[in-house]
């Protein structure tokens, strides 16, 4: 429920919430702590490697930056560090006092491990975590996975997994459990990205060799996330080689890539640097060269996308450390015609991360950061003295503290604040010509400002039982419309033995900015707005619940998970909406509800020469748009399916070590078919004298009900071969074949008019069907050096 | 791997399909373009399900009143000339129902039009006519280039009135207006609203596209808000269809009970021979 009164009543259960571990650890007073980080052969960090203990039954996941912290009674401990892909290493301690020990894992000879690793996910983990709806992916599985034109694409790869549909053939788009793509909340090192693709949603803006790995949070969202219903997408960046200088990269068949990282001040700290660039446009250009003197001549527009990541961390001291992460990515298109008419199109995002991390105790750590995110697009048209320009941005200016507390091993608390500044630069226009005939401009901008404060704990309350428990206020400001939410989050684990566990969670979510497109796609036109007037906060509640069972002497784990999602404040425009530079956009939109649920199951298998998981989701996803203002609603205030409901979705994937140096990979996809909105009707338009001869031959489509039409269910095999070369088989040959059986699927239908050759008369009309991708087979190189 | 980029290339990626669409109710098409000092006359036709036969349905059982400014009611009877809707070469546009006298017509008269038929269908429309807005001054200029690349653009001045929420649709004809070139599609035609110019001068230009020579007839109507939104709206479910980036889109017009548009041409012109 949204209220708009004081605060202080929140700051109060939240010192509460704080409060309450400082007792339990007055209980335990004769327990010590082990701390200390894991890395891996270079010396990078290995997030989600375990340390357990197996005497005592316990054990923890090192977190996003390699750290693990455990609460022992005093004694002798076997201890226990593995992380699939590297050597498990086997200590004897001596715990009789607070000890800090680094662990350093060999990488495995067995090449197969790089394969099937997936990070913090052991099976025996995942099985025995609370949360649950979380997928986590590395990008060397990655890799490995045919990837459509060879480029691979973590979010595509997400797509793979159970209860994540993709917006059409090709496209990067998420949609989570009946969520939209604007509901995703997409995080490049803890800051919002916000439009993470290029190409109109064809490629993610995350180069694969600069990322390390990416969680996607269903549901049963952890406290430090907020601010969008559906999903996380935390993509955390690689830090780089901190003993050696190593440039990678790889040349494909549409972009190439280079990546160069190393150590610095003798291993203190490391960096990484890595840029990526198409190049449709070389192409294009020595075609434009080729004909530009015949007849017919039609340039074909110049298109490229780059970007470049950087990351680098520095150790100020035993207990100080520095990361900063950059980002730059820009899509640019451009077109010159004959007659003059020069038009530039560029749009992308910016962004740049500080974070400070510092030990206060082996128990207590903090990260503070400072970032700023800023999305834009400037399309410029020139003719002669004249030009003509619209524009549109977001950026955003966000401080934030992440503390986390392990006061006892059955305690793991964490608390923060984070407060950002929004600038919503939601349309600028200006005309000018050289000789001050035209010169006007407008801008349409507001401001916000968007806090929150949050605290959880994971409390281990015995060996069967496991509860985390989550609040999260938050707060939005824009001019004097201000609104305030309190989000709980709770979620328990219940083992009923070493290879069953239940699990059950909730989840409360606001959004106070909201995607503003009257397009199924992902476009760069796309702008953000604010909550304000009538524009209410979005709001969403997810229940779900499941069961996991760890089969075949621990080989397979299966997930069956439910779920059930409603939404109320959900955004849509009405038809014809006026949604540039327009100083009143509010009235554009409608507001309506949302509901959805379903069955994810989920058989995975990451160990042995062949890994890989089969999944499976029925699902429903709803809307309720009802009559409102003077609108009608949509489809008569009636009940419909969004147009990425799918009934069912299949995914199976198989990775393969053959030997050594070869991997075979393969990936099949069957979903039911995407709804679509087709024409019933029609009827013609002759319009005034002097504006065409006769009735206008192009038909005015008359459209009923909203997303009405199925297409054809959709499904597609991929297949890939890794090929390692180079007697230190740093070098591979990626092969991948999207589509192998060339299955049209479809990517959209239309109703097209057919013509007489000779004369030109419309002789009738037909359904037709378009389909995006035929087979593509594609060839990368990749090295190491 | 030829063979793969072989099997790439090989198939269509458009495909005719079979579309079974549910059964669809027609409704009544109004279009009415009232012109002063012209005979008032209008088409009347139904929406027809999409994949049926190409020539419109032109009801045969309507009956249509207009009624003027003054109250006074004009029949206007069912007389089509049906040769309008397969001639491509003269301009002349379709009616089914015209009057007998030109009509007259100042800034501020409200017309309306009521068009009823047998089945019970019954559609109703206002409209107003609005004050010509004088074109201030037409320019152009020639590129640097010669011979056939030698074009110009072509510059169209006005200024908007202080009132907010005027809309505007300019067309350039090229070629002689005595042989009848303003009865034929425009070089240019174009729409719109002073949202963001309110009481300024405004300039619509074109690209390099005029010759040497080339006469040249600006027409600036000042439209009514409702039938700026039915162009707008005509032409998004157009590019709906087709575009899968585009959602669907309805059209708006001012035709209750019906689909369609009815409007008071209010245009000025002036003409332009390019040297």
């Amino acid at each position: 429920m949204i209220v708009n009164y004081s605060l202080r009543y929140y700051f109060l259960l939240f010192a509460l919430a704080l409060g309450a571990p400082r007792f339990a650890r007055a209980q335990n007073p004769a327990r010590y702590t082990l701390s200390g980080t894991v890395r891996g052969g270079h010396g990078e960090t290995l997030p989600g490697a375990s340390v357990a203990v197996p005497a005592l039954n316990t054990g923890t996941a090192a977190d996003s930056l390699g750290r693990f912290s455990l609460s022992l009674p005093a004694g002798r401990y076997r201890l226990v560090v593995a992380f699939i892909g590297y050597e498990q290493l086997t200590r004897e301690l001596n715990l009789t006092h607070n000890q800090r020990l680094s662990f350093d894992l060999a990488e495995s000879g067995n090449e197969l491990s790089e394969v099937v690793v997936e990070g913090a996910a052991t099976l025996e983990q995942k099985l025995k975590t609370t949360q649950m709806g979380v997928e986590h992916l590395s990008i060397a599985e990655a890799k490995l996975l045919p990837a459509l034109f060879g480029e691979v694409d973590i979010l595509k790869t997400l797509q793979l997994k159970p209860g994540v549909q993709s917006g059409g053939e090709g496209s990067s788009g998420l949609f989570v459990r009946g969520g939209s793509a604007d509901q995703n909340l997409v995080l490049l090192d803890n800051t919002v990205v916000y439009n993470p693709n290029h190409l109109f949603g064809l490629f993610s803006v995350f180069n694969s060799d600069a990322v390390q790995s990416v969680d996607l949070y269903k549901s049963g969202f952890p406290a430090q996330f907020g601010g969008r219903l559906s999903s996380v997408v935390d993509v955390k960046l690689r830090e780089g080689d901190r003993q050696h200088y190593v440039a990678t990269g790889g040349v494909g068949l549409i972009s190439s890539r280079l990546t160069y990282e190393g150590p610095i001040n003798k291993g203190k700290g490391s960096f990484i640097v890595s840029g990526r660039r198409t190049y449709f446009d070389i192409f294009t250009r020595a075609l434009n060269k080729a004909n530009e003197n015949k007849e017919d001549y039609s340039p074909i527009p110049d298109y490229y996308f780059y970007d470049a990541n950087l990351k680098a961390n520095y150790a100020l001291g035993e207990k100080d450390h520095l990361f900063l992460t950059g980002y730059l990515g820009r899509d640019v298109f451009g077109f010159s015609s004959t007659g003059g008419f020069n038009f530039n199109f560029t749009w992308g995002n910016t962004i740049g991360t500080l974070r400070w991390n510092h030990v206060f105790s082996p128990k207590l750590f903090v990260n503070t950061a400072v970032s700023v995110s800023d999305y834009k697009y400037d399309l410029t048209n020139k003719l002669d003295q004249f030009s003509f320009g619209i524009g549109s941005n977001i950026r955003d200016y966000t401080g934030r503290v992440d503390a986390e507390y392990t006061p006892t091993d059955r305690h793991l608390i964490k608390a923060g604040a984070m407060l950002t500044q929004h600038r919503f630069g939601v349309g600028r226009l200006d005309a000018n010509s050289g000789d001050g005939r035209v010169n006007f401009g407008a801008d349409v901008t507001y401001y916000g400002l968007d806090g929150a404060l949050y605290a959880s704990d994971n409390y281990k309350a015995s060996d069967k039982l496991q509860l985390e428990g989550g609040l999260r206020l938050t707060g939005f400001r824009s001019g004097s419309d201000q609104y305030a939410g309190l989000e709980p989050r709770a979620a328990a684990r219940y083992a009923l033995n070493e290879r069953t566990s239940f699990k059950m969670n909730y989840a409360l979510m606001y959004q106070y900015v909201h995607l503003v497109t009257n397009s199924g796609a992902s476009l760069p036109t796309d702008i953000w707005y604010p909550s304000r007037l009538s524009v209410m906060p979005q709001r969403s509640q997810q229940v779900s619940g499941g069961a996991s069972f760890l089969l075949g002497q621990g080989k397979y784990l299966l997930t069956d998970e439910v779920y059930y999602k409603w939404g109320k404040n959900q955004v849509d425009f009405k038809d014809g909406a006026q949604l540039f530079v327009n100083p009143e956009l509010d009235t554009e939109f409608i507001f309506g509800k949302s509901w959805a649920y379903g069955n994810e199951l989920y058989l995975e298998k990451k160990t042995g020469k062949t890994t890989g998981w089969i999944g499976y989701t029925l699902a429903w996803s709803w809307r309720n748009f009802q009559p409102q203002r003077d609108l009608p609603g949509i489809n008569g205030g009636r009940d419909f399916h969004p147009s990425y409901d799918r009934r069912h979705n299949l995914t199976v994937v198989v990775l393969h070590q053959l030997n050594a140096r070869l991997s075979l990979t393969a990936s099949f996809i069957y979903s039911s078919g995407s709804l679509t909105t087709l024409p019933l009707g029609r009827f013609g338009v002759q319009d005034i004298p002097g504006s065409s001869v006769g009735i206008d031959p192009r038909p005015v489509p008359i459209y009923p009900d909203r997303n009405s039409y199925q297409l054809i269910p959709y499904h597609r095999l991929d297949l890939g071969a890794v090929y390692k070369i180079g007697t230190r088989r740093n070098q591979d040959l990626t092969l991948s074949i999207y589509n192998a059986y060339n299955r049209r699927n479809a990517y959209f239908v239309f109703f097209d008019t057919l013509r007489d050759k000779a004369t030109g008369r419309t002789t009738g009309f037909a359904a037709k069907q378009v389909s995006l991708f035929p087979v593509i087979p594609s060839l990368t190189y990749n090295f190491r050096f | 791997m030829l063979v793969l980029l072989a099997l790439a290339g090989c198939g269509k990626l458009q495909n005719d399909i079979n579309v079974p669409l549910p059964t669809y109710n027609a409704d009544l098409v109004v279009e009415c373009y009232l012109e002063p000092g012209k005979v008032p006359s209008l088409a009347v036709t139904t929406s027809v399900p999409y994949l049926s036969a190409v020539l419109p349905q032109v009801p045969t059982d309507v009956t249509v009143t207009l009624t003027m400014p003054n109250g006074t009611q004009v029949r206007l009877p069912f007389n089509p000339n049906y040769k309008a809707l397969v001639d491509t070469t003269s301009g002349v546009k379709f009616h089914s129902h015209i009057g007998t006298t030109p009509l007259v017509a100042k800034s501020g008269d409200v017309f309306k039009l009521d068009v009823v038929d047998t089945k019970g269908r019954h559609a109703t429309a206002t409209t107003t006519m609005l004050a010509p807005i004088t074109i201030d001054s037409v320019n152009y200029k020639f590129n640097d280039k010669t011979g056939t690349e030698r074009k110009a653009y072509f510059l169209t001045n006005f200024r908007d009135p202080p009132a907010l929420d005027d809309c505007y649709r300019l067309q350039l004809h090229k070629g002689n207006p005595a042989k009848g070139a303003l009865l034929k599609s425009p070089e240019v035609d174009m729409s719109v609203e002073d949202r963001l110019l309110n009481g300024q001068n405004i300039t619509l230009g074109t690209s390099y596209r005029f010759y040497p020579g080339d006469t040249v007839t600006a027409t600036l109507y000042h439209i009514e808000r409702a039938f700026y939104r039915f162009r707008q709206s005509v032409r998004d479910a157009r590019q709906a269809n087709g575009n899968p980036f585009a959602n669907p889109s309805a059209v708006y017009g001012n035709v209750e009970g019906g689909i369609g548009i009815f409007a008071v041409l209010s245009a000025t012109t002036t003409q332009k021979i390019l040297r």
